[in-house]
């Protein structure tokens, strides 16, 4: 196997943002008869440039911290390295499994159980039913949650969430994972406990790439930093210079 | 495992690469069929969570719907009991199916938003859940079908394999239209009230409750009419009529034609569907 790697060149990403009014059927068309079609078709509709021209180029053992302002493009690029996104211009190449922790409600069906949950998201991380049921014992002991996993998932705290979430996406192997703030949910134990994972993850020979405010998270947690400024990225720099950087 | 090791993303364009990317997702989505099969149980499992018949209830009050529009209509129309039942039955059992698939192909990525903005998984994943989740339901309601079959003795005429080859053809069909819906409804967020309308229309419209040999002269309606078709090829055999061989022409160059155009319109939108989300 390949070791993890993360290559973006040139990566740029535009996208429209529809307004309530771009997202009807019945006004699009009143506008085209109104107006023959020719003016007014894209009201409602503002093109973002949310990346310019981002080259990023990581390797095993690199834990990268995105910072940035909010709006500044951290989590499109996250996305745009889960896949999710596609490249206007430029590319993006990623070697490793790609664990996405973007979201805590992926996957999640709030009337379910936190035990149907992992199982979804164990599913939708590409592991089979007979593979989480070798690990499902594994998984609940580290969320900790005990015989709250049975209950229907909407009963939890936001803390429970993130402990379900952290624990499911990070029982598959990953190579890249990528998180985005809410790496702070859960309480003193469960943080020192998924502390734990995560080193563990970067000592296989993964990547993290990491988007957050708070500098002692940053300091935690990586050792290289990233700042996004209006879709524009800066050099990658070592963390040592992170008050250099935000200085700056 | 089946999770990719390796992706490449480019900004490239062009109808070819766009094409081939819409074929590599659909590839990709048979790749992983299983995850669609799970996602499907687990919607039909989640919406009945806590009910004793769990979806039996939707099978329950469509019988009761079969057996109250049967009866009435039997009697309105003077009908015998004995051959407009089953013909009812099964006429709202799987046109149900028909305008499940479609009207829930609205949701399809609207409900999977989540996913899809940080996954790389297939899109069609989700339209194969969707088509998945009725065909689950149509297992449920089967029961109302075979149990009719039996009653009036129509198992003694019914052409099962051909029955199948209608089954088919439909589950084809609604599967173009439902990505068709799917799309459009991302899109546009008032597409599905339309749909839900057209879909209520062609109810009435179609055989479902009455049957065509009273259209006479306006036959012209019917022969234009999808889902007569559509409905036609699945009911005749199962209660030993034969289908024409029109209809089956008709189905054959709707699904080809219909999936020709969506799979293109699905090429051309895949890699913006996630910003209409």
């Amino acid at each position: 196997m390949t070791a993890a790697s993360i290559t973006c060149t040139d990566l740029t990403i535009r996208f429209p943002v529809y307004g309530a009014d771009a997202k009807s059927l019945k006004k699009a068309l009143a506008r085209a008869v109104a107006v023959g079609g020719a003016l007014g078709r894209h009201a409602g509709v503002t093109d973002v440039t949310a990346l310019s021209n981002v080259n990023l180029s990581l390797k095993a053992g690199d834990r990268l911290g995105l910072i940035g302002h909010n709006g500044s493009g951290k989590t499109t690029l996250l996305r745009a390295l889960s896949g999710a996104y596609e490249p206007d211009e430029g590319s993006i190449e990623v070697n490793g499994r790609i664990a996405p922790l973007l979201d805590l409600g992926l996957g999640i069906d709030p009337s379910a159980t936190g035990y149907e949950n992992i199982r979804l998201r164990c599913r939708i991380a590409g592991l089979s039913s007979k593979e989480i049921d070798a690990r499902m014992d594994e998984i609940a002991e580290f969320t900790g949650l005990g015989p709250f996993l049975a209950m229907p998932v909407k009963t939890y705290s936001a803390g429970m969430k993130g402990r379900v979430a952290f624990a499911a996406a990070t029982a598959v192997e990953c190579d890249v994972l990528l998180m985005d703030e809410w790496i702070a949910v859960g309480d003193a134990e469960f943080q020192q406990i998924a502390h734990k994972r995560l080193l563990k993850l970067v000592e296989r020979a993964g990547i993290l790439v990491l988007a957050t405010h708070e500098a002692p998270l940053l300091k935690l947690y990586c050792n290289k930093v990233m700042r996004m400024d209006g879709g524009v990225a800066s050099e990658i720099v070592d963390i040592r210079k992170l008050d250099d950087l935000l200085a700056s | 495992m089946q999770t990719a090791t390796h992706m490449l993303r480019t900004g490239q364009r062009g109808a070819g690469f766009q094409f081939r990317m819409a074929v590599r997702d659909l590839t990709g989505s048979f790749g992983r069929i299983g995850l669609s099969w799970s996602l499907a149980w687990h919607d039909v499992a989640s919406r009945y969570r806590g009910s004793v018949l769990g979806p039996f209830w939707i099978t329950l009050s469509m019988g009761l719907m079969v057996l109250g529009i049967g009866v009435l209509y039997a009697s309105l129309f003077k009908l015998s009991l004995n051959e407009f039942l089953p013909y009812v039955a099964l006429g709202i059992v799987f046109f149900g199916v028909m305008t499940g698939t479609i009207n829930e192909g609205c949701d399809t990525f609207v409900l999977a938003s989540g996913m899809l903005s940080q996954t790389s998984l297939p899109m069609l994943t989700f339209v194969w859940r969707t088509v998945f989740r009725n065909l689950i339901n149509l297992g449920h309601h089967l029961v109302i079908v075979v149990g009719m079959l039996i009653f009036y003795g129509q198992w003694k005429v019914a052409n099962v394999p051909l029955a199948l080859l209608g089954v088919i053809l439909m589950v084809l069909n609604a599967s173009w239209l439902s990505l068709l819906a799917a799309v459009a409804s991302a899109r546009y967020r008032d597409i599905p009230q339309i749909i839900v309308s057209v879909m209520q229309f062609a109810m009435f419209m179609t055989p479902v409750f009455w049957l065509p040999d009273r259209f006479g002269k306006h036959q012209i309606f019917l022969d234009l009419n999808p889902f007569y078709h559509l409905l036609q090829s699945v009911r005749a055999p199962l209660l030993g009529q034969t289908v024409e061989v029109h209809s089956y022409v008709f189905l054959v160059a709707m699904a080809v034609i219909g999936w020709l155009v969506t799979f293109a319109i699905f090429a051309n939108t895949r890699r913006r569907l996630v910003h209409y989300l």
